[in-house]
């Protein structure tokens, strides 16, 4: 293997609320290879999103505070830079997209005036220089008439032109990391194909590196290279994309597999996880996942488990990992405890 | 194998309902026909142009829209954001005027009525929403969200009432120990529940359900989905089931209706949709949804539609 493009080595994220301070992101490590699509996967609030802030110096302090980690890009650690030096990583060597093209652009200036800054400012461009650059790229991302649209303002776009503009405006200056943090989710799913599509176009040409974070796993399917999947703030299964889906291991992602219906087979009945999503500001000793584990031992609710390898090639963060052959056996078991948790309440947020 | 799969099939809440078939639609008999439209449309007018010259024009939200949906029967619709979806469930139930169009419950006509005569409707016909956040007062306990429309249609005396809450609490897999707590002690998911005890509070015949688990995380959307089916079962309810996931109105329609710029482009019997799909937007539609699985996902090959390929879906 490579050098890494990107090390991330024991992240953690805390957050002061009002029910007391809270781990969002809790020892999170992960590297990302030149060129490769690396999923992150969870449902909200499992620090996905927190994760790729920290990386960008984003997360509002207070009443954040990046804990401890290391994040390593080209010899630099990001979380030791300051904020103006980052201003000059961010939008060109690392540049971001997020879910909401509408709040992410400014609507009172036009996409030329927002798509050319960024070069002007990272390569030094001309107005004129940028200008072409700009028109360029929005014609790239398959924006039509873009010499025209490009002085239109952001409302006179629709969801996923917008958010073609947002890739655009990202690539610019070929970033050697694009965060895209669930950039299909507000788009319908005829454009969420298109944008997705347009977006491994892209990375071939240019070889950039992609943290998709998303919460979809047929999105993750279709796109990523390696995945990490995400429960209440840790990495609790990280492995190729093929191992992941043919041999999970986390009971939590056999869970979410077993969760959501499918397109291309027969319908069969679904199999939730049962409970509900855990109050970061009241975890549960031990394992995060315990209390919604079928395949809980008693050491879960002792330790916490550590990411450890696993047959299959990839980690997982569990004593009692699922073997594949028996997950379809232990999906069933899952209704059962199912209906003791509930009937015990699981009220939450308090 | 497969008794075990019966018997571990359950929602909490719902043990007491006894042995439970698997949970999915069953290819079943159209029951008699309970909701009718009929070239249903709904035009909003708006104005352009300069302010001395103003000139109207109209949104075709909803266009020449028609479908029945039969006792017991669930009817999904899907479509894109803006295609008429939701404008369709509001107008059916008369809280937006339909522009033309007719409307029956059990062959009596209810589009236009009046809020006194449409009352009697609103028994029959309960709405679920989106947002389990938005859609509950925050400022009523679960029990007076539950039992304020029992009241509102003047249904038992108030000590048979709280009899009902907690029954219908229990139904949806609530603990009757939290009738005294307000919204935000839940998570969004029980919300959900709760905003589904309040539609049945009143023993309705039909809900209309309005994205019911798009706001929650995938590992309570299932949750949910078990939940209004196993409902089904034990109460013969009908849906209308809209959402823009068409994998989750599969697994729970038996009919599903494709909405495209406020037309029905096609009504097909849910296995029907997924095997012979004929409108163009609707083999669009299937071919871009994500398949969790990466030896599928790389095998296939998505019809994107284009500008002109959409000017073709849309005449």
């Amino acid at each position: 293997m490579t050098n890494p493009l990107l090390q991330v080595e024991n992240l953690a994220v805390q957050f002061k609320t009002d029910d007391g301070t809270i781990r969002a992101v809790d020892g999170v490590s992960f590297s990302l290879q030149p060129g490769e699509t690396l999923g992150i996967v969870g449902e909200s609030g499992s620090g996905k999103s927190v994760t790729s802030l920290a990386l960008m110096g984003l997360i509002p302090q207070p009443p954040g505070k990046v804990l401890s980690g290391r994040a390593l890009f080209e010899g630099t650690d990001l979380l030791q830079l300051s904020q103006r030096q980052l201003s000059k990583i961010r939008g060109n060597k690392i540049a971001m997209i997020f879910q909401d093209p509408m709040t992410a652009l400014n609507p009172f200036l036009t996409v030329m005036e927002q798509v050319s800054e960024v070069t002007e400012l990272h390569l030094g461009h001309t107005a004129s220089q940028a200008r072409r650059h700009a028109i360029e790229m929005l014609e790239r991302v398959g924006i039509p008439d873009a010499a025209r649209r490009c002085n239109d303002y952001p409302h006179q776009f629709s969801g996923g032109q917008r958010q073609r503009v947002m890739i655009a405006m990202a690539l610019s200056c070929r970033p050697k990391i694009l965060i895209a943090d669930e950039p299909t989710t507000a788009l319908d799913v005829t454009i969420q194909a298109q944008i997705l599509d347009l977006m491994s176009d892209l990375q071939r040409e240019t070889g950039t590196a992609i943290i998709l974070i998303t919460h979809d796993l047929g999105v993750v399917a279709g796109t990523c290279h390696r995945v990490n999947v995400m429960y209440a703030g840790r990495f609790v299964e990280e492995a190729p994309v093929d191992t992941l889906f043919a041999n999970p291991r986390h009971p939590y992602t056999v869970g979410l597999l077993h969760s959501i219906p499918r397109l291309d087979v027969a319908r069969q009945p679904l199999t939730p996880i049962p409970g509900q999503p855990p109050d970061l500001a009241d975890l549960p000793s031990g394992c995060a996942f315990g209390p919604r584990c079928v395949n809980r031992i008693e050491r879960c609710s002792q330790e916490v488990p550590l990411l450890t390898p696993q047959a299959g090639g990839g980690c997982a963060a569990c004593f009692n990992p699922v073997d594949s052959l028996t997950s379809g056996a232990i999906a069933m078991q899952g209704m059962q405890s199912l209906e003791r948790l509930d009937s015990s309440g699981g009220s939450h947020g308090q | 194998m497969d008794n075990n799969q019966q018997s571990n099939d359950q929602l909490p809440g719902t043990s007491h309902a006894g042995i439970m078939q698997p949970r999915l639609p069953i290819a079943k008999a159209l029951g008699k026909p309970l909701l009718e439209v009929k070239n249903l449309s709904v035009h909003f007018p708006f104005y352009h142009g300069s302010w001395f010259r103003r000139k109207r024009a109209v949104v075709k939200a909803v266009d020449g829209v028609s479908f029945t949906v039969h006792e017991g029967e669930t009817l999904g619709l899907v479509g894109e954001s803006g295609c008429g979806k939701s404008t369709t469930a509001r107008a059916v139930l008369n809280l937006i005027r339909p522009t033309a169009g007719e409307v029956s419950w059990e062959g009596e006509r209810i589009e236009g009525l009046s809020e006194q005569r449409m009352r009697p409707f609103r028994q029959q016909m309960q709405m679920i929403f989106q947002d389990p956040f938005a859609s509950l007062n925050p400022r009523m306990t679960v029990g007076e969200i539950v039992s304020e429309p029992m009241r509102i249609f003047r249904l038992h005396d108030s000590r048979r009432r709280k009899l009902e809450v907690v029954r219908i609490l229990d139904m949806v897999g609530l603990n009757p120990r939290f009738l005294n707590r307000y919204p935000h002690e839940f998570s969004g998911g029980q919300r959900q529940r709760i905003g589904i005890a309040r539609a049945l509070a009143v023993n309705p015949r039909l809900i209309i359900c309005d994205e019911p688990v798009s706001a929650l995380d995938v590992s309570i959307q299932a949750q949910v989905v078990n939940l209004l089916m196993d409902l089904q079962r034990q109460l013969k309810l009908s849906y209308v089931f809209i959402a823009h996931d068409l994998a989750v109105v599969r697994q729970i329609s038996d009919r599903i209706g494709v909405m495209y710029y406020g037309k029905l482009v096609e009504l097909a019997d849910a296995e029907t949709l997924y095997i012979d799909p004929q409108h163009l937007y609707t083999k669009a539609l299937l071919s871009a949804i994500p398949i969790p699985d990466p030896a599928v996902e790389r095998q296939r090959k998505r019809l994107i539609l284009t500008d002109e390929l959409a000017a073709l879906a849309r005449q």
